[in-house]
C-alpha cells in the first residue's frame, strides 16, 4: 500500500493548513534566499531559533486553549508577571539557581491560568473577555505589589543570565559566534510533552471533545471543569516557563514588555490551522504558522523592505490565510445547508 | 412599589447601571467635590469622552451583531493619518484660500477611509465567512501596518490651523464634539430602535441562521453594519485628530480595552442580540467620571489599567447574577425587556444540528 511520505512520519493525513502553509514556507525561503543569499545560512536559522523558541511555547499555550474552544488573550501577562514574580523572589531570597526560577514561575503561571478557568467557568462567561479582563488584572495587580523596576544585566540574578547565553552548538564564523541556543530542547520537550497529552491521553481527547461541543461533552459524562481547569492551568505554566526564558534571551529584565503581542501568536496559531470554534488545531500547524510569521517579522530586511512594512505585509497574509481558510468551510458548508457560520 | 419593580425588571441592566452611576457620582463629588465639579473638569471630560462615546458606540453596533470589532482603533488612527495628510499640506499646499475647502475634503477623506475599512470588514465576515474577531484582528493589523506604510512611524502635523480651533470650539461653554456625540447617540439609538435595519441588527445577533431563512439577506445587513461602525469610527478620528492637531501611529491603544469594557458594562450581550444605546451612555458617564477621578488623584497607569481590569471582571459577574435576580419574586422574569442570561458556549442552533461532517454538532462562528 502505498503511503504518502507525510503519512509514513506523521501517522495521518496532513490537513490542508499544513500542505498550504509549508508551500508559502519554501517559496518565501526560495525567493528571499534567490534575492539575498545571506539569508540562507546557519546563523540564520540560529538566530531565528533563537528568538522563536519563547514565541513558541506560548503558541502551543494558546493551541490548546483554542482546541477547548476559548481564547485566552493573558498568556503573556502572565508570562510577564509569573517571570517578573520569580526574580523578584530570587533577588529577595538570594537564590540563583535556574531551576528555582523555573519552579516559581510555573507554579505562578500555572495559579494565575486557574483562576482564568475559575472564573470563565463558574460564571459562564465569554472566554476573550475575561482574559481580557484578567490580563490587565494580573498585570495592574504586579505593577502595583511588585513595582515596575526594570532590571538590566548586572541587576539581574546570574544564572538567567548564564541561562540565557548557554549553547549547544557554536559555530565561529567570519562574522562572530553563533550558538544552537539551549532553549530549543526545551521547546522540543514542550512539542512533545504536549503532543502526548493532546493525542495519545484522555485527556486530551476530553480538550478535543469539549472544543467541539461542550453540551455533548458533558453529556458523554466528562467533567467540564477538570477539563478547562488543565487547559488553563497547563497554558499558563507554559506561559510561566516562557517568561524566564524570554527574560534569559533578553538578559533584561522589563516588566511592561511583551505584553501587546499577544494578538500576533494568536494568528500565527490560527493561521496554522486551529479553529476559532474549538475542537480543531494541529501541533505541525502550529510549528509550521509560529515560523511562517518569525519568517515574515524578522527577515523582511532581507528583501529589502523596512520594518513599517512589517505589519501590512502581516496583516495580508493573515487575512489570506484565513480568507482562504474559512472559505472552504463555507463552501464546504453550503453544500451540506449547514447556514451557521454567518 | 410594584410599578417601580415592575420598571426596574422590564431591563434590569439598565437599572443595575443606572443605581452603580449613581453611586459613583455620588462617592467621587463628596470625596473630590470642587475638584470634580468643576466647570474646567467638566469642560475636559465632555472633551475627552466625546472621542471615545464613537468607539464605545461602534463597539456596541457590532456586539449587537453577535460580533467584535478589534479594529476600530486601528481603522480610526489609519483614517486620522489620511485626513491628517490632506491638510498637512503634503499633497496640496495650504493656502488662506483653499484652508477651509481643504478642511473639509480632510474630514470627507477621514471619514469615507473610516468607512472603507469597516466595508472591509463587513466583506470579509459576511462574503468569506471569517468569525469576526479573526476578521478584525487581520483588519487591525493591516490598517495599523497601512498606516506604518504611510507614515513611516512619523507623527503627520496640520497646516491649519483653524481645525484644532473646531475641536476645541464650544457653544454655551459645552464643547461643539460634545454636542456632536449626543447627536450621534440619538440617531443611532432612533436607528435601531424605530428603522428595519435596526431590527434587523437585533435580530441578527439573536439568531442569524431563522434571520437568513426569514427571506432577510444577511450579507446586507452585515456589511451595513459594519460601514455603519466605520462611519462612527471616521468621526471619531476626526475628533481623535482635531484634539491633538497631529496623526501618528499607534495613538489610542488603550481605548480598546476600554470600549469592550463600556459595552460589557452597559449590559450588552457578548452573544449578540441585547444592548440599547442609552445604556452605552451611562456607561460612558460612569467610566469618564471613574478616569477623570483617576486624572485628578493622579493614579499611574498601571493602576488604571489594574482597575479597569478588575471592573471589566467585576462588571461580568455583576451581570451574570442580575441576569438571574428577579425583583418580582416567585415566577421566573419573563418579558421582551429582561436580559437573558449569557448562554453556554456551545448552545445548539437548530440549523447546525444538521449536518456539519464528521464529529460533532457544533454552534457555528459563536466563539468568544
Amino acid at each position: 500500500m502505498k503511503t504518502s511520505p507525510f503519512r509514513a512520519v506523521f501517522n495521518r493525513p496532513s490537513t490542508a493548513m499544513e500542505k498550504y502553509l509549508l508551500a508559502i514556507i519554501i517559496g518565501y525561503i526560495v525567493i528571499v534566499a534567490l534575492k539575498n543569499p545571506l539569508f540562507f545560512s546557519v546563523e540564520t536559522l540560529f538566530d531565528m531559533l533563537r528568538s522563536g523558541s519563547g514565541v513558541m511555547i506560548l503558541a502551543i499555550g494558546v493551541l490548546i486553549v483554542l482546541v477547548s474552544g476559548g481564547i485566552d488573550v493573558s498568556f503573556t501577562a502572565i508570562a510577564v508577571v509569573s517571570g517578573y514574580t520569580s526574580v523578584k523572589l530570587m533577588l529577595a531570597l538570594g537564590i540563583d539557581n535556574i531551576l528555582f526560577a523555573f519552579v516559581v514561575s510555573i507554579v505562578v503561571g500555572c495559579l494565575l491560568g486557574a483562576i482564568n478557568a475559575l472564573i470563565i467557568y463558574r460564571f459562564n462567561l465569554p472566554t476573550l473577555i475575561v482574559t481580557l479582563g484578567t490580563a490587565s488584572a494580573y498585570h495592574g495587580l504586579m505593577a502595583t505589589v511588585l513595582g515596575t523596576k526594570s532590571f538590566p544585566t548586572a541587576a539581574m540574578p546570574q544564572s538567567l543570565v548564564n541561562f540565557g547565553s548557554t549553547d549547544l552548538i557554536v559555530i565561529n564564523s567570519d562574522t562572530g559566534r553563533y550558538g544552537l541556543t539551549v532553549f530549543l530542547p526545551i521547546v522540543i520537550a514542550v512539542l512533545v510533552l504536549t503532543w502526548f497529552i493532546l493525542y495519545r491521553t484522555m485527556l486530551g481527547r476530553q480538550v478535543f471533545a469539549v472544543g467541539s461541543n461542550e453540551e455533548s461533552a458533558s453529556r458523554l459524562g466528562i467533567n467540564i471543569f477538570r477539563t478547562k481547569l488543565f487547559v488553563y492551568a497547563y497554558s499558563g505554566a507554559l506561559s510561566g516557563l516562557m517568561g524566564i526564558i524570554y527574560f534569559s534571551e533578553l538578559k533584561y529584565v522589563n516588566p511592561v514588555s511583551l505584553v501587546g503581542t499577544e494578538l500576533m501568536i494568536i494568528a500565527a496559531v490560527v493561521i496554522g490551522g486551529a479553529k476559532l470554534t474549538g475542537g480543531e488545531g494541529t501541533i505541525l500547524g502550529t510549528i509550521l504558522g509560529i515560523v511562517v510569521v518569525q519568517l515574515f517579522q524578522s527577515t523582511l530586511v532581507f528583501l529589502g523592505l523596512g520594518s513599517s512594512w512589517n505589519d501590512l505585509f502581516f496583516g495580508a497574509v493573515l487575512l489570506i490565510s484565513l480568507g482562504v481558510m474559512y472559505y472552504r468551510q463555507r463552501i464546504q458548508d453550503r453544500k451540506n445547508l449547514v447556514f451557521a457560520t454567518a | 412599589m410594584n410599578s417601580i419593580a415592575r420598571l426596574v425588571a422590564r431591563d434590569k441592566n439598565l437599572s443595575v447601571l443606572v443605581v452603580m452611576t449613581a453611586v459613583t457620582l455620588i462617592v467621587l463629588i463628596t470625596l473630590l467635590g470642587g475638584r470634580f465639579l468643576s466647570a474646567g473638569n467638566l469642560q475636559s471630560m465632555s472633551s475627552q469622552v466625546s472621542e471615545f462615546g464613537f468607539l464605545a458606540l461602534a463597539m456596541g453596533l457590532a456586539m449587537l451583531t453577535a460580533g467584535i470589532d478589534l479594529s476600530i482603533v486601528s481603522a480610526a488612527v489609519l483614517s486620522g493619518i489620511v485626513g491628517a495628510t490632506v491638510m498637512s499640506g503634503q499633497l496640496v499646499p495650504v493656502t488662506a484660500s483653499n484652508s477651509n475647502t481643504l478642511m473639509l475634503v480632510g474630514i470627507l477623506a477621514a471619514l469615507v477611509t473610516g468607512m472603507l475599512c469597516g466595508l472591509l470588514n463587513g466583506l470579509l465576515i459576511a462574503k468569506i465567512s471569517i468569525p469576526p474577531i479573526l476578521a478584525t484582528l487581520g483588519t487591525m493589523i493591516l490598517f495599523t501596518g497601512i498606516g506604518m506604510v504611510i507614515t513611516n512611524g512619523q507623527s503627520v502635523p496640520i497646516a491649519i490651523s483653524s481645525y484644532s480651533a473646531l475641536g476645541a470650539a464650544t457653544v454655551a461653554n459645552i464643547p461643539i464634539i460634545f454636542i456632536l456625540m449626543v447627536a450621534a447617540f440619538l440617531v443611532v439609538g432612533f436607528m435601531l430602535r424605530r428603522t428595519r435595519f435596526g431590527r434587523r441588527i437585533y435580530l441578527f445577533g439573536e439568531n442569524d441562521v431563522a434571520l437568513r431563512f426569514s427571506g432577510v439577506r444577511n450579507d446586507r445587513v452585515i456589511i451595513l453594519t459594519y460601514v455603519t461602525i466605520g462611519l462612527l469610527v471616521g468621526l471619531a478620528a476626526v475628533i481623535m485628530v482635531s484634539r491633538v492637531n497631529s496623526a501618528r501611529v499607534g495613538f489610542g491603544e488603550s481605548y480598546l480595552l476600554q470600549a469592550i469594557l463600556v459595552v460589557v458594562l452597559a449590559g450588552f450581550n457578548p452573544y449578540g442580540g441585547r444592548g440599547r444605546v442609552v445604556s452605552v451612555a451611562l456607561g460612558l458617564i460612569l467610566l469618564q467620571s471613574l478616569q477623570s477621578a483617576f486624572t485628578i488623584l493622579q493614579f499611574n497607569p498601571y493602576v488604571k489599567n489594574l482597575i479597569w481590569g478588575s471592573m471589566l471582571l467585576l462588571v461580568m459577574v455583576v451581570n451574570y447574577y442580575v441576569a438571574r435576580w428577579n425583583p418580582r419574586g416567585a415566577a421566573p422574569a419573563t418579558g421582551p425587556g429582561t436580559t437573558t442570561a449569557i448562554p453556554p458556549e456551545s448552545a445548539p442552533s437548530a440549523a447546525a444540528e444538521t449536518h456539519r461532517a464528521a464529529d460533532a454538532v457544533t454552534t457555528g462562528g459563536r466563539a468568544l
